[in-house]
């Protein structure tokens, strides 16, 4: 029977990935290295624009509310499709994907059709998401009485773009904290300057403050739980980006390496370049290997498919790391410039890992429940 | 006869078995063969790069970064022209040859501390010294003479003229500054002797501070059928025919030092500004040849330009480490100081001693160098004691004498006819260990300081992330860090398997 689901989610992840590919040619080859210079190129609003009429925003969202309603391993599959290409698109998706998670999981318990039918642009639209930071990492606004949010979130995706975001906050001091819908044009809200970011620039971001903007409630308001449940489904999302840039990166090195010709041959023949592609490779085999393994999980509901996702997140994100170092160094000096994707692809690697939280913090999470588990 | 007792023969032949102390204990070696003094200059060299970093490079650091991406054609030239107000173009020349003679020992920390500040500032400055580290092996003292004089006059008025190191072309990097590799590269420039000098032809590519400078120290191979040993070396300055400024690079980091194409078309040289050519029956009926001269240049060369980009990485491994931990002070994660987590202490602990290997590294590059390599003769203890002690006027009383040949021939023989293979693979060797040693460092505490601080280590206001861009350059220039590893496994562990072979 799980053999039967994998092979529908296998077919289904091809076509989704097939479409994926169809974007990238036509959408984020070209123009990579203007739209990286953001914010002091232009946004991809063309890419951003044509994401929305293939479905990209709804991945995860009910059908009922116009959304796809598939599981993160669909999800997993398209960025990481585009991530070898440009992953500032797939940064854009994932943000959104994130914020439509939590509001999915609440739905879970509440239905939520209050807070979705707000949402006047949804998947037209992406909305925005702090995709860099747990909550317990930042300072977080507070919601009072009247349901009015006051205080700052730092980083936020897409919100020099977005017309939602979805934001943890506090109910008063000390308390735990909850997610509320905002609609980034009320009064009251200011999107300060877009940061410049070391990666992932085509997914703009920027701090945000509110002074007494109405906020809506997302579900019961447990943000903790809703934060857990939507890290673990997107952490197979962050991974499969990592792996992206990773298996991009090594597309390209092992091109440039049959073309260049140094010391009298093609650098591939040359057994340190060899060795430091079969690195690569044996990082991108091991990479895929760790997906295959949390896509198989939680498309069959394996119970700790979270633990798996989590892990592979950590693990995917720094093999990407030390990959796309190496991708730069097999094209030498060119590795350095912006001539060749390369050096965009260890900066955006880098940043990628910071997706749900900085890493020592998610690996701390995920001994915690192995803790919990086993002793 | 008691088995520690050990006769002076047998202690020898022991301490010949390898690793020699000639060979790896050269911090110990310098202990008592540096001349007393050379350690003050050290101190005084740190002492005035933390003031200039404090005041000029720190405050304009990150805006200076910004204002590059911004604007692909900006140049730091006001930054040049407060560093020629600080006299720091000419502070480590020799005073012979117009500078302020400070010693060569004490530009690494210098260059550690103002990379600290900003790697592509530094640079600036960095690169400048790497050009005059260039020109040096050619112990050509009239030339030598001629461009610093105008270098020490030109930071005088304000205007100051650098200098760059000019070897690599599209399509040779590292064959061209390989020796071993450079039979086989294929540069497309062209060098033709005419009435009088040469005409070079072609295109330089990624050439540091190349817009920012006057003099360029450019190295081209002349008889494409003798690559080995037909180095040809000019002092090239602004204005000459023939020779123009191309695009310079858009790149991940290092904004503020640019790289540059340097194109020569039809561009004519004359004779007086040949530094060196190694088919000059001087190296070529030498007792060495000029396929040993040649290998040997680039030796020169590299040990001390490569031993400054490995205390450029201490820099930026520094910077890092100091972001990050002011980060972890203030920082709150859950309801607590980032810096009372265990693991977060662990993080910085690992970036401290990071910084300190990565220092100690390049320490023993430069007392390898003071010992074996470029600046052997400078740290003579008589040579030391003139050359710190008399003053300047003295020196440009007798500058004038290095116009003559003699003295040229005299350092080329110190240098290269009296010169030991065994000191320049030391020299050499250390230079390639502490440069591919330092960069990976200075990568693992980029990337440390990025996993502590998160979110707001990847924003550019916080300085992290250009440490991580910045230090990515340090692994490829001055030869790729598997290059330095083959060169270092030449020049230190090859020497003893004779039956090795290289680049096969
Ligand atoms: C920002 C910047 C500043 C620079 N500044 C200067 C400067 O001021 N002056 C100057 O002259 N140059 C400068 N360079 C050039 C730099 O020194 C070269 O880029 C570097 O030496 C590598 O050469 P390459 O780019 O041709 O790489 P390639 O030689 O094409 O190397 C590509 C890859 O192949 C590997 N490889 C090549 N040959 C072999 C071999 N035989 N065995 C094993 N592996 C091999 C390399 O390790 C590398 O990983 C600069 C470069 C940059 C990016």
């Amino acid at each position: 029977m799980n053999a039967i689901i994998n092979d529908m989610y296998v077919a289904e992840r091809q076509a989704f990935a097939d479409l994926a590919r169809d974007f990238c040619s036509k959408r984020l080859i070209e123009g990579r290295e203007e739209r990286d210079r953001y914010p002091f190129g232009g946004l991809m609003e063309e890419a951003i624009g044509d994401a929305a009429a293939v479905g990209f925003y709804g991945i995860n969202s009910p059908v009922d509310y116009g959304g796809v309603e598939m599981n993160a391993t669909m999800l997993a599959s398209i960025l990481e499709r585009i991530s070898r290409e440009d992953a500032g698109m797939a940064a854009i998706i994932f943000a959104n994907a994130a914020a439509l998670e939590v509001l999915r999981v609440a739905a879970e318990q509440t239905g939520c059709a209050d807070v979705y039918g707000r949402i006047h642009s949804l998947g037209t639209a992406p909305i925005a998401f702090q995709s860099y930071a747990g909550p317990e990492e930042c300072e977080l606004p507070t919601v009072d009485a009247h349901s009015l949010m006051s205080g700052g979130v730092g980083f936020l995706a897409l919100a020099p773009i977005a017309e939602y975001a979805v934001i943890p906050a506090r109910h008063g001091a000390g308390a735990r904290y909850a997610y509320y819908l905002v609609a980034l044009a009320s009064e009251g809200v200011r999107v300060h300057d877009p940061i410049v970011s070391l990666g992932l620039r085509g997914c703009p971001a920027a701090d945000v403050t509110f002074e007494r903007v109405p906020a809506t409630l997302i579900g019961t308001g447990d943000g903790p739980g809703y934060f857990d449940s939507m890290r673990a489904s997107l952490s197979i999302a962050a991974a499969a980006i990592s792996l992206g840039i990773l298996k991009g990166s090594l597309r390209d090195a092992m091109r440039y390496a049959a073309d260049r010709y140094q010391g009298g041959r093609q650098i591939i023949d040359w057994g340190q370049v060899r060795m430091m592609l079969a690195n690569m490779a044996v990082e991108e085999r091991i990479a895929e290997a760790c997906l295959d393994t949390a896509y198989r999980e939680l498309d069959s509901g394996m119970p700790g498919w979270q633990l798996t996702a989590l892990a592979a997140a950590i693990h995917v994100g720094e093999l990407a790391v030390r990959a796309t170092a190496d991708g730069v160094q097999l094209f030498g000096g060119n590795g350095y410039t912006k001539d060749y994707p390369q050096e965009k692809r260890m900066r955006d690697a880098r940043q990628a890992q910071c997706l749900l939280g900085m890493a020592p913090l998610r690996k701390m999470a995920l001994v915690d429940r192995v803790i919990e588990e086993r002793l | 006869m008691k088995p520690w007792k050990i006769g002076r023969r047998e202690r020898a032949a022991l301490l010949e078995q390898g690793p020699t102390i000639r060979e790896v204990f050269n911090g110990l070696e310098c202990q008592h063969r540096l001349p007393a003094g050379a350690h003050r200059e050290v101190a005084e060299a740190i002492a005035i790069a933390r003031k200039f970093t404090r005041e000029v490079i720190r405050p304009i650091a990150l805006d200076t970064d910004l204002r590059c991406m911004r604007d692909h054609n900006y140049l730091p030239l006001e930054f040049v022209k407060k560093a020629a107000e600080w006299g720091l173009f000419t502070l480590f020349i020799p005073k012979i040859f117009g500078g302020k003679g400070m010693s060569f020992l004490a530009v690494y920390p210098f260059m550690e501390e103002i990379s600290a500040g900003c790697a592509g500032l530094g640079h600036v400055i960095a690169v400048h010294y790497c050009g005059a580290a260039t020109l040096f092996p050619s112990m050509n003292a009239r030339i030598i003479r001629k461009v610093f004089a105008d270098v020490a006059k030109s930071e005088r008025a304000g205007d100051p003229h650098l200098l760059t190191i000019v070897v690599t072309e599209p399509e040779s990097g590292t064959d061209v500054q390989e020796p071993l590799l450079i039979h086989n590269a294929r540069p497309g420039s062209s060098v033709r002797r005419v009435e009088g000098g040469y005409v070079l032809n072609g295109k330089k590519i990624f050439i540091s501070n190349g817009h920012l400078s006057y003099w360029h120290i450019a190295n081209f191979i002349e008889d494409k059928g003798s690559k080995t040993d037909s180095w040809i070396q000019f002092a090239i300055p602004n204005g000459t025919p023939g020779f123009s400024f191309g695009a310079h690079e858009k790149k991940m980091g290092q904004f503020a030092c640019v790289a540059s194409e340097l194109l020569f078309d039809e561009c004519f040289v004359p004779d007086s500004l040949v530094t060196i050519r190694t088919q000059d029956p001087e190296f070529r009926d030498s007792r060495k040849g000029a396929r040993w001269v040649c290998h040997t240049i680039t030796d020169h060369v590299t040990g001390g330009t490569r031993t400054g980009t490995a205390a450029i990485s201490t820099g930026i491994a520094r910077d890092a480490y100091e972001r990050a931990l002011a980060y972890a002070r203030t920082k709150q994660v859950g309801g607590a100081p980032l810096i009372d987590r265990q693991w977060a202490q662990i993080i910085l602990a690992d970036m401290y001693r990071n910084v300190n290997l990565s220092r100690i590294m390049y320490l023993e590059a430069a007392f390898a160098l003071t010992l074996s390599g470029l600046f052997k003769l400078l740290f003579k203890k008589p040579v030391y004691g003139v050359i710190r002690w008399l003053p300047r006027w003295y020196f440009s009383l007798i500058a004038p004498l290095l116009d003559l040949r003699i003295a040229t021939r005299f350092l080329r023989w110190y240098y290269y006819d009296g010169y030991p293979t065994e000191e320049r693979n030391v020299a050499s060797g250390w230079g390639s260990a502490c440069k591919y040693t330092c960069s990976d460092l200075g990568l693992a505490n980029a990337n440390l300081a990025l996993d502590l601080m998160g979110a707001d280590g990847l924003r550019h206001e916080n300085g992290a992330e250009k440490c991580f861009r910045d230090v990515k350059l340090q692994q490829i220039y001055e030869s790729t860090n598997q290059i330095n590893q083959l060169n270092m496994f030449y020049c230190m562990v090859a020497h003893a398997c004779p039956e090795v072979e290289l680049f096969k």
